[in-house]
Formats: structure tokens, sequence, C-alpha cells
């Protein structure tokens, strides 16, 4: 007779396929339906991921589920931050596990948290742990990271073409490449407003609105390289410190008062992570640069707008800044701002951040409907005609969920800077 | 030399202190900084006591009844005391009155406050929404024996408890479970669905933490014999949606997250130290821990002692306690400040 006595070893029930309801489930999904038997209960996984630099409080977790209703994830899928903590704990290796690639290190369940478990610092340092181990890393964002490293934009665009977008401005935008000297401001373009052609649309607005202030400013040109923080986020760290000591030593080179910059993701490598390596500068989000000045617009043409905004996680969550967008929206003729029920300190992420922009092929598997498309659907609930955005990575975004989720021709995406020059009458209206 | 024991509190703990030192026959001078004797389950509207569902009122008037009886114990009501000097068998005590007591001892019975829900992290509009109540708001509509969803005046269709309000949050800095708003809102719940059968009762929880006998007495008769739906699973957030409030959290069962609509929400919020904790304590030099409590120096087998010689404490300016944990405490506090004036009467001697 055993030690145990009569007590026999469980045995594992898990079917290589089996129909439910008539749906075929794999092992994977079927075995939810038997007792969940775990037999080498090994938490090392763990005890692994919480002893590599940054990702200690992944150990902290006891389980009170505050992060799954705000998660922007586990409210479209099964991941989750505290589904993380468990999965760990029956010794499932995150760094083998596509949980890996989903967090958007939004930032929503930090805030609820109550034992201060950090996804925005535990899931860089297991992405970095990952890649360092060789581990699979979804080929959209190799992809990216080698665009990064090869040509300093995410896009895999020519540096050359980097100030194209000016072009189009109806109003002359210096660069400072062609024409240094001291300004006042230094515009940090960043990827998208200087490649996507929706971007390129915002861009050249907020040049309109740039030159009608009389703002002193100017671009880096084609010496502008992307600062990385979302590669940083997605577990380049390595990538983003090599563009930081690019980044420092172009700066070095201009003389400027202080850097504007659209991109949240920008704003916050700036204003929150250079610091840390010594680099300070003075940043402002465009709309901080705008929202004091908005008094000083003689707007011309009523909107006629029924408008929500969309905070980005990493200007409003991350960095405190809720105020500045709703003055320059408040302060447009015409325009009415309803908020949705998700905003401010609770705003539902787009899925971009963290590289989730360049990770839709992955997360898709993974979830039920992208949460660019719950964002979207969100918004049209209030009944707005417009989602107003003001981060370069949401436009192409939501306008792509505007479409998959047909609502094309109800609810129109526009950037703050596009609705800031359409009040003061657009690009025909410059002089 | 003095044999007085000077109280500091007039609440629960702070009135059985000074009646146990009065019946141990020494001399007691009760200190309250309220106009009146009886602490927060007057001044926070209690209804009911838990667990036994006393009237609070009630339950209070009759123990301060009884201190008046002892011709020992003497009360200063609209007092607070502003200094210490002095060792323990020989301390003056200075009141804001400008009476200057001597004193053998001094018993620390300063209680809590509760937590303010606008400090929490999580969204839950408290000062936003009208029905959104904390536990002690719920209490001063009970005492009245009434339950309405405010912003209507009519009984709520449903109410729920969101639990763990400002506790075990380091993010708060409130780093402890406040022991008693299981069972204060599994009592709430009962008296809820007594007072207005058809309101549906939910209380979500991360766990329920019902000490010995609280299970019996609260827990299982408000699950099975007044319906209460206990749900495992925290609320995050309270939202508007039109004119009614949304519930969202996790339906920690299922693994998923959950929104359910609700017409009231009350907050079981948790204790913290109070101001008069506070306050005393720099006045009388004694410690408090790390969470800002008075701090006992020889637990676990002495729960009263402080830092300062001849000066102990009770109830809840320890730390989270039950009305029965506080009562307990206030008289091993009573005790231990008589036999430590006795010895030093008797060292004297």
């Amino acid at each position: 007779m055993p030690i145990g006595g009569q007590k026999q070893p469980p045995v594992v029930r898990e079917l290589a396929s089996a129909v439910l309801d008539g749906v075929e489930l794999s092992a994977e999904w079927n075995r939810q339906f038997e007792t969940r038997v775990i037999e080498d209960y090994d938490s090392s996984p763990l005890f692994e991921l919480a002893a590599l630099t940054e990702a200690e409080s992944i150990e902290w977790c006891y389980g009170c589920g505050r992060c799954v209703p705000v998660c922007p994830v586990d409210v479209v899928g099964e991941y989750g931050p505290r589904k993380v903590h468990r999965k760990l704990q029956t010794g499932i290796n995150l760094l083998d596990d596509p949980d890996l690639w989903l967090c958007t290190t939004c930032g929503n369940c930090l805030r609820v948290c109550p034992k201060q478990v950090d996804m925005i610092k535990i899931m860089p340092a297991a992405r970095e742990a990952a890649m360092a181990q060789g581990k699979e890393v979804p080929a959209e964002l190799q992809g990216v990271f080698e665009s990064t490293f090869k040509y300093g934009n995410a896009l895999g665009q020519s540096p050359r073409k980097r100030p194209a977008w000016t072009k189009g401005a109806g109003v002359p935008v210096r660069d400072l490449t062609k024409e240094p000297g001291r300004v006042e401001y230094l515009l940090y373009v960043e990827d998208y407003w200087a490649y996507h052609p929706r971007g390129n649309d915002a861009a050249q607005a907020f040049a309109r609105i740039m030159h009608r202030l009389g703002i002193d400013y100017g671009i880096l040109g084609h010496e502008e390289k992307t600062l990385g923080d979302s590669q940083r986020l997605a577990g380049e760290k390595g990538l983003f410190e090599m563009l930081m000591e690019q980044v420092v030593e172009t700066l070095d080179r201009f003389e400027f008062g202080a850097i504007v910059t659209p991109d949240p993701h920008g704003f916050n490598a700036l204003a929150k992570i250079y610091p840390k390596y010594g680099h300070e500068f003075n940043v402002l989000h465009y709309t901080q640069l705008l929202a004091p000045r908005i008094g000083e617009l003689e707007f011309t043409t009523p909107l006629d707008m029924r408008v929500t905004f969309h905070d980005p996680c990493y200007l409003g969550r991350h960095n405190g800044e809720y105020d500045a967008p709703r003055q320059i929206l408040e302060a447009l003729p015409g325009l009415e701002l309803v908020e949705m029920m998700r905003c401010r300190e609770n705003g539902y992420c787009c899925g971009g951040g963290g590289g989730g922009m360049w990770l839709d092929g992955h997360t898709v598997n993974h979830t039920s409907e992208r949460l660019s498309e719950r964002r979207v659907r969100e918004a049209a609930e209030t009944g707005a005609n417009v989602l107003a955005v003001c981060c370069p990575y949401e436009v192409s975004r939501f306008e792509d969920g505007v479409k998959s989720t047909g609502l094309d021709g109800q609810l129109k995406v526009r950037d703050l800077a596009e609705l800031v020059d359409q009040a003061l009458g657009g690009p025909g209206a410059v002089s | 030399m003095s044999d007085r024991v000077v109280v500091i509190g007039g609440g629960p703990g702070g009135i059985e202190a000074a009646r146990q030192v009065a019946d141990l026959g020494l001399p007691a001078v009760l200190v309250e900084q309220r106009e009146r004797l009886g602490g927060t389950p007057i001044f926070a509207n209690y209804a009911a006591l838990t667990p036994y569902f006393a009237n609070a009122e009630e339950a209070m008037d009759a123990m301060i009844a009884e201190l008046a009886q002892r011709g020992r114990a003497e009360v200063r009501t609209s007092t607070t005391v502003t200094g210490l000097s002095g060792e323990a068998g020989a301390f003056t005590v200075e009141l804001s009155t400008g009476e200057r007591l001597d004193a053998g001892a001094v018993i620390v019975a300063t209680g809590f406050d509760h937590f303010d829900p606008g400090r929490e992290r999580q969204i839950y509009n408290y000062y936003q929404y009208p029905d959104v109540l904390a536990l002690q708001d719920l209490e001063a509509q009970l005492k009245e024996h009434k339950v309405v969803v405010p912003s209507t005046g009519r009984p709520p269709a449903s109410i729920c408890w969101v639990q763990c309000v400002g506790s075990r949050d380091r993010n708060i800095g409130n780093e402890w479970c406040s022991k008693v708003c299981c069972g204060i809102a599994s009592k709430q719940a009962i008296e809820v669905r007594k007072l207005s059968p058809e309101t549906r009762a939910y209380i979500f929880y991360i766990d329920m933490r019902m000490y010995g006998y609280w299970e019996t007495q609260l827990y299982w008769p408000a699950q099975e014999q007044y319906h209460v739906q206990y749900i495992k699973g925290i609320i995050t957030e309270v939202l508007e949606r039109g004119d009614r409030l949304i519930v969202r959290g996790e339906d920690t069962t299922m693994g998923r997250p959950m929104e359910v609509p609700m017409d009231m929400v009350i907050l079981s919020v948790g204790m913290e130290p109070s101001a008069g904790t506070k306050a005393m304590s720099d006045v009388l030099g004694i410690e408090r821990n790390r969470h800002g409590f008075i701090e006992v120096i020889n637990p676990p087998l002495d729960t009263v002692t402080t830092s300062r010689r001849g000066i102990f404490a009770c109830g809840a300016a320890l730390g989270p306690a039950d009305l029965e944990d506080t009562i307990s405490s206030a008289g091993a506090a009573a005790g231990k400040a008589v036999a430590l004036v006795r010895r030093d009467n008797l060292a004297v001697a």
C-alpha cells in the first residue's frame, strides 16, 4: 500500500477535440469542461519572470480581479493581467505564450490595482527577455523593429521623404536642416504624421494653425528619427536606447526653446523616459501648446458637429493630461462635446500602444473584435458624428474600425488639428 | 503620585475603559472632544450594531447611563487633551479647558475614521453620483427605517455593496483589511431586505472575511433566509449610462468581465486612523505603526501597551476592530492601567 493509502493519482481528461453544442473545440478549449488537473504544479515561470529587472511586481497579485473589467483586451478576449499571473502560477511560461504580445501597456490595470502590479514595466521586461532567449516574435512586429533600425521610422519609409508632407500645407514650414537658426519650438513630427496620408492631413492642418498663431517653429526634416517609445514597450529597449543616442546627438545640433509633438508616445519618451537617462528637454503635446492660445484664433466656420473625444492612453493616464484637448474642442464654434462612458482616467485603449500598432495580425487571433472596433462602436453610441483624436496612431486605426463595423457615413474620425483648421476656414482660408 | 486614570475618547471603547477602571476601584476621567458621549455609533448614525442587531442609540445610551452610575467616573465633554507631562504614576494631563489633571495612567480610545471614497483610485464616483453611498450613509437611512434611492426618493429595485473600498490597497496606502466591512455589508443587506422585500440585494466581493461566528450570525442567514446574492468578483468602477448606474467588475467564477445596471451602490468603506488618533499620539508622545494606528510594543500577548510607559490604547485606535474586539481591548487596557497605578503607588509606599 502506498503512503497515500487508497489515493489514486488523478487522470488528465483532455480530448484532442470535442464537440459541444455543435461546435468543435480543440484540446486547449475543451479542457475547461473537465476538472482542471495540473499534475506538475510548477510555478517556476512566475519566479523566473519576477526575477527580471522591472518585473518583480508580477508576484504581488492577490487575485482581486479589479483589472479585469478595465483591461481593454480582457473585454474582447481571454487575456487579462490577473490571468497572466494565474497562468504563470500553473506553470505556463509567458515568454512562450501568445499573451506576451496582447498587452497594449494602456495602464488602466495599474490605475486600479491595489497591489501596484505594474504591467507597463512587466511586459516590456518579459518581451525583452523573450527576444534575448530567441523566442518567436510576431513577424509583423519584427518587421517594424527592422524598419526602425534601418530607416529610423516604423513604416520603413525613406528618411528623405520625412518632410514631404510640408509641401501640401499651403504655408511655409521651416526645415531647420535647410534654414538653420534658433526657433522657439521644435516640432517633433514623429512617424505617423510624417508618413501616413491621414497623418499628413493633420500635420498640414497643424502647420496652418501654427502659421495663423505666428508661432516661431521648425522641424528636423530628414534628420528626424522616431523616438521609438512603442518599440521600447514592445520589448526593444536596445533599439530605443540606440535611437535615443542618435536623437540626442541630433537635437544637440539645433537650437530651440521647447519640443512640441503630436505623438503621445514620443511625448512620453521625452517627458518620462529620457530624463531617466539624464536627457532633459522641455516638451509639450501639441494640445498643450494650442489650448492656452485657442482664444487668439478667430474662427470663421461653425462646425455643426456632435463630437466625442478619445483620450490617448499615453497623454491621459500615463501623463495626466485630460483637459487641454477638451479646452480646444470646447472653444470651437458650433461643436457639441459629448463624453463616452469610458473617458478620461478610464479611457478605453485604441489597441495601438505598447507595440499593438504593429500586432493587429497577432491580436486578431486572440480577440473577438479589435479594440479600435469596440471603441468606435462606443463612440457611435453617444450619438456623435465625429470621433476626435489627438494621437497620430488613432486616425488610421479608428477609420479602419469605422469601416469594419459598418459605421461608415455615420461616424467620422478627425484629428483635433483638423477640426481647429476647419473652424478657421480650412486650407483655402490660409493667407 | 496619582491613582487617577484619564481615558481619551468617549466612544464604546473609552466608555468601557472608564467603566472598568471605576469598577476596579480607581477614579477615572473620560475626556471627549464632542459635546456628548457615544462616539462613532452615534455620530455616524449607526442603526443596528453588528452582529446582534441591537439598536445602536439604545445600546450606547444604556452604556452611557451605566457609566454615569459609577461615582468614580467623571466625564469632560467638548474637551480635548492638549498636553502631557511627567511620567507613569505621576502624569499631568492638560485639557483644552485649562484644567490640569494628575493621573497615574492614560488610556487612548480615539477610534477610527471612515475611509473617504473620494480618495479611491478606482472610479466609484461617490461625489459625482447621488445614488452611490458609503456604509455610514445607508446607516443613516436604516436608522430612519427606510431605504430609498436618493435621486428618486423611491425604494431601489436593486442595490449592491462593493467590498474592500479603501482597504487592502497599496495604491491608496491602506495596506490592511478593515475586518468589519464584510459583516456590516451583510448586516445592512439583511436590514434592507427586511425593510424592502422587493429590493434585490447583491454583494460583490474579493473574498468574504467572516471571522468566527459572523459566518452563521450574518453571512449564512443573509444568503439563506434573506436571499442576498453574493458574487465573487470585485467592482472596479461605477459609471452612468442614461439615468442608470452601471457597475463594472469581474465575474470571477466565470472568469469574465461583468457589467450590471444597479439603482443604488453602497461602498463598503474601511477604517482609517482617526484624526484624533494622530493628534493624541503626538500630544502623548507615543509611537504610531507604519499604518498610522497606535503601535503596541509587546504583541501578540499584550495588545494594549504603547511605547510610553503608563499609556495604553484600545479599540480601533490600535487598528481595524469590531465592537467586540474594542470592548475586550478596553477591558484589557483598563486592567493594565489599574495594575500599573497600584504597583507604582505600592512602590512609593
